[in-house]
């Protein structure tokens, strides 16, 4: 058969903007994650987990994790808007496949505090660096080696499917064993208590791991059972919703109070004061909004408390720490960003997850559909011309207590090379709702109608926009100015870490020995400083953020 | 220290699920119906007055391939099955699947038997064209009996024992490969039992 | 002039009258806002209550020609057949499990989006929450045993030194920060 003449064109679908800077937003992403590995493999390799490579390898790990996020987030915006059903995550294995490195290096961005601050847990964080990048080697094999089916396994290759688990086979099982090898010789670091900031960022850690797994199984049982000649079958969204949703419950809830504990050992009186009125806020507010946007269910409840409390909490938290004085780094506002994101993106999930509204009619030239308090007056449909299609396109008067709000025009389209239909949908969005038009097919019959798909779908916009904060936060905290400075070694600091190392270390002993000098000159040299904050700023900050080193890192442990 | 071998080992498994999951196919359905009694049904014939069900057959080993003139692999496979039906005496009964489509009537005008009439007439050009290897062949329009021996594309065939039970089933067009290696030994050891 | 004298006049010619009375008719319609001429689109469901079940169910089935879409969205043809089928089964009066059945019974388990809970898929359902279990008292454990070993720790030697020279380290070390410290506050003060 004659090639057409002007080609095959590229797959309609394919044919935005929004899907050409998707892609290379997620491999920014996949490809950082070897820089987190090469620094968990080098530190394996010479036997040094030390501060300096849990110090470097945050900010690293941090704009892997960025571009992961805008990728993703990226992703499933333009399939909102573009396939036309409104939908914006499918649990397609490919989506898993950049799910699960986002888990875990989230997992690995939290650990790498612990790491850092306190010199624990480095064997599990160095794993959760090994993991990451894994998952990224195994999301490419499982995409481009035709072993499950996905709307993204464009070009499926069983033979490079060999050589992509060739690959992945070495990399991973080399690392792995080197981690085998050399993790029982890694130092323990400090102590912690069983109620302390630690163990809230290792919980996260947990949590994180385990909804990782679960979407690893569930992305993979098909193609086990099959391989054990069980026969087949699927595994789709209703699992993965049933299965990830309680999972993250958990993992909201403890994220406000494992910002407000301290490190080694936190106070539950004083935490439960500290947080009292944001928890009892949350509850009430996420008990009455559902009342008043439409139904009253529980997973609306659970989903706009959670929300609500992360984005409280994290408020609280600004507003206390801007109370102080102080300089405020980057570090802790890429925090409250990426959490502030989060709570956005929480409660848009379950804002159009509970109250969305859609109307699939049949429509003439001077029909309306009407939910409330929004009519959509179809005016008329006409053909029109693109540079390599022609479509029907509806216009469609958005009409709002009486007066014309906005003009929406949906096509459908049939591209000249491919004579795919493809249905191009005309949104409404403002800040808090999307009005979402998809013109269907002409009915047969002598009315002349069109099947027409009407979505109100309100707090969708805040999935965008807290994705973008979330982005914002990686950057900012990615680059704190710590991470800037050439030198941050002075006298002072060094000594300052070798006591918070001490204090890691051996409190017992200092607490024999020491206390009270150590106390006594550290709380004269603070009171100074609270009353001069402009001229000890650079110190001050220093001596509470920086990391402390291994002391003995030259003896073997 | 053992416990910083689970990753590796965990992986170790993982890596030979993939290994094994590189040769399977993950389109394919298999059939559920296999070793299962054959639906019944009663159709009307591309040619004939009376219809034909299953029934008609039992007591003999039959193949049931799922065809319609739309199908491009169907042409691929025909020949084959052409040369297959003069060499083997096992009957095959052809199913002529939706043979029209949704574009053949859009104002949905036609009756239904107008429908039955241009399709027997398509088939019959087509089988003409391109050889006849069925003993004859029934018309699923709405493709309901499709449904029910779970097509769900073009081609399809059907091993069908002495009893009406379905013993195998081929997705996709049958090769001269298939028919060495599988539907043969298949067909041979049921004629034999 | 007067309503009787209208009415009057209007009952002796026939065609007219009625001509008369679309007229009037439409002269009144006319007058009301457009809205109210403008229909409401119909739903495309003929039954929405069916409908809306429909598209419960399909949205757990899956289809099998896209296979990576559900039945309910689809646009395959065998997916618009199954749908129908669906849909007669729901005016039938099936349950949503005897029409999953159905389905199974034709397609096997590959239709469905839930997987069903089986033995065979015990190890999927119930395997996220018993990792869960595992891993929180691994956790638990962890942070008990790494505890109670660096208590033990501080006292024990590690190869470069002994004891009492890691303990002098120590002190000197402190010393050096609370020199350090009180020259800073001194400099401060001043």
């Amino acid at each position: 058969m004659p090639a057409p003449l002007d080609g095959h064109d590229l797959n309609p679908l394919l044919q935005d903007p929004g899907l050409v800077i998707h892609p290379p937003m997620l491999y920014m992403g996949y490809v950082g994650m070897s820089v987190a590995f090469a620094f968990a493999i080098a530190a394996l390799i010479t036997g040094r987990l030390d501060s300096a490579w849990s110090r470097w390898s945050r900010p690293w790990t941090v704009i892997a994790w960025s571009f992961l996020t805008l990728g993703i987030g990226l992703g499933s915006w333009w399939a909102y808007y573009e396939l036309g059903w409104g939908g914006w995550w499918f649990w397609d294995p490919v989506e898993n496949a950049s799910l699960m490195p986002w888990l875990v290096s989230t997992a690995l961005i939290h650990s790498l505090m612990v790491t850092e601050k306190r010199g624990g847990f480095k064997a599990w964080t160095v794993l959760l660096a090994i993991a990451a990048f894994s998952l990224s080697l195994l999301g490419t094999f499982l995409v481009r080696s035709g072993v499950l089916t996905s709307v993204h396994a464009f070009a499926s290759d069983p033979t490079r499917g060999v050589f992509v688990l060739c690959f992945l086979a070495v990399v991973v099982g080399s690392s792995l064993t080197l981690f085998a090898w050399r993790a029982p010789q890694v130092t323990l670091g400090g102590s912690m208590g069983l109620l302390s900031r630690e163990t809230f960022l290792l919980l996260n850690s947990v949590l994180l791991s385990v909804a990782t797994a679960a979407v690893l199984l569930g992305t993979l049982y098909p193609l086990v059972i099959d391989a054990l000649n069980l026969g087949k079958l699927s595994v789709g969204p209703p699992y993965f919703n049933l299965v990830f949703a309680p999972l993250m419950v958990p993992l909201l809830f403890i994220l406000i109070p494992g910002t407000v504990a301290k490190w080694r050992s936190a106070s539950l009186p004083d935490m439960v004061n500290h947080l009292k009125w944001i928890a009892i806020f949350s509850v009430v507010l996420g008990a009455c909004l559902p009342f008043l946007l439409g139904e009253w269910s529980i997973g609306a409840f659970i989903g706009w408390t959670l929300g609500l409390w992360v984005g409280l909490g994290t408020l609280q938290h600004i507003f206390e720490r801007a109370l102080k004085p102080g300089r405020i780094g980057g570090s802790f506002w890429g925090m409250q960003f990426a959490h502030l994101g989060l709570a956005i993106v929480v409660m848009g999930v379950t804002g159009v997850k509970s109250f969305e509204v859609e109307k699939d009619v049949k429509m003439s030239v001077g029909d309306e559909v009407t939910i409330a308090p929004y009519v959509f007056k179809l005016n008329d449909i006409t053909e029109v011309t693109g540079p390599n299609y022609k479509a029907f396109q509806a216009q469609i008067d958005v009409v709002k207590s009486g007066e014309i709000i906005e003009q929406l025009k949906p096509e459908k389209r049939r591209y000249l090379s491919s004579a795919m239909p493809m249905t191009e949908a005309a949104i409404s969005t403002n800040l808090w709702r999307d009005l979402y038009v998809s013109l269907g097919d002409p009915l047969p019959g002598d009315l002349h109608q069109w099947s027409m798909r009407v979505y109100y779908k309100p707090f969708v916009p805040w999935l965008w926009v807290g994705v973008l904060i979330m982005v914002l936060g990686g950057v900012l905290a990615a680059f704190d100015r710590r991470y800037r400075r050439v030198s941050s070694s002075g006298p002072l600091q060094t000594v300052a870490q070798a006591v918070s190392s001490l204090n890691a270390q051996a409190p017992s002993l200092k607490d024999q020995f020491f206390s009270d000098q150590v106390g006594n000159s550290a709380h004269n040299l603070s009171t100074v400083q609270d009353q001069n904050p402009d001229i000890t700023s650079e110190h001050n900050s220093s001596l509470n953020e920086n990391s402390s080193p291994n002391l003995n890192s030259s003896g073997a442990h | 220290m053992k416990k910083f071998l689970i990753p590796l080992v965990l992986f170790g498994v993982l890596v030979l699920f993939l290994a094994v999951g590189l040769k399977r196919d993950p389109h394919e359905i298999p059939s559920p119906l296999i070793n299962k009694a054959a639906p019944d049904f009663s159709l009307q014939t591309l040619t004939g007055t009376a219809p034909f069900s299953p029934q008609d057959l039992k007591g003999k080993v039959w193949m049931l391939n799922v065809w319609a003139t739309w199908c491009v692999s169907c042409r691929e496979e025909h020949p084959v099955l052409v040369a297959f039906s003069k060499q083997i005496g096992v009957p095959i009964v052809g199913l002529s699947y939706k043979e029209i489509q949704p574009q053949d009537d859009p104002e949905k005008k036609l009756s239904p038997e107008a429908l039955l009439k241009l399709a027997r007439s398509r088939g019959s050009v087509w089988l003409e064209r391109h050889g006849n290897p069925y003993t004859l062949s029934v018309m699923d329009l709405d493709g309901r009996v499709g449904i029910d021996y779970g097509v769900y594309g073009v081609p399809e065939t059907y091993i069908i024992d002495k009893n009406g039970v379905i013993r195998y089933k081929q997705i996709g067009p049958v090769t001269p490969q298939t028919l060495s290696e599988t539907i043969i030994p298949i067909i041979k050891g049921l004629e034999n039992s | 002039m007067s309503p009787l004298f209208l009415i009057q006049k209007l009952k002796i010619n026939g065609v007219q009258n009625f001509l008369w009375a679309s007229v009037l008719l439409l002269l009144a319609l006319g007058t009301c806002s457009t809205s109210s001429l403008a229909k409401e689109a119909e739903p495309l469901a003929s039954d929405e209550v069916v409908e809306a079940r429909l598209v419960h169910i399909a949205e757990e089935l899956r289809c099998l020609v896209c296979q990576n879409e559900s039945l309910s969205s689809s646009r395959a043809d065998l997916a618009e057949d199954l749908r129908a089928q669906v849909r007669e089964q729901i005016i039938k009066g099936k349950t949503d499990q005897e029409i999953k059945d159905y389905l199974v019974e034709r397609y096997g388990d590959f239709v469905l989006y839930r997987p069903a809970v089986k033995p065979m898929t015990w190890l999927l359902w119930f395997g996220p929450f018993a990792c869960l279990l595992i891993a929180l008292g691994v956790l638990l454990i962890a942070i008990k045993r790494r505890n109670e070993k660096i208590q033990v720790k501080e006292f024990t030697s590690d190869q470069s030194h002994d004891v009492g020279q890691w303990v002098h380290m120590q002190e000197q070390k402190a010393d050096q920060f609370i020199n350090a410290t009180e020259t800073h506050t001194k400099k401060l003060k001043d």
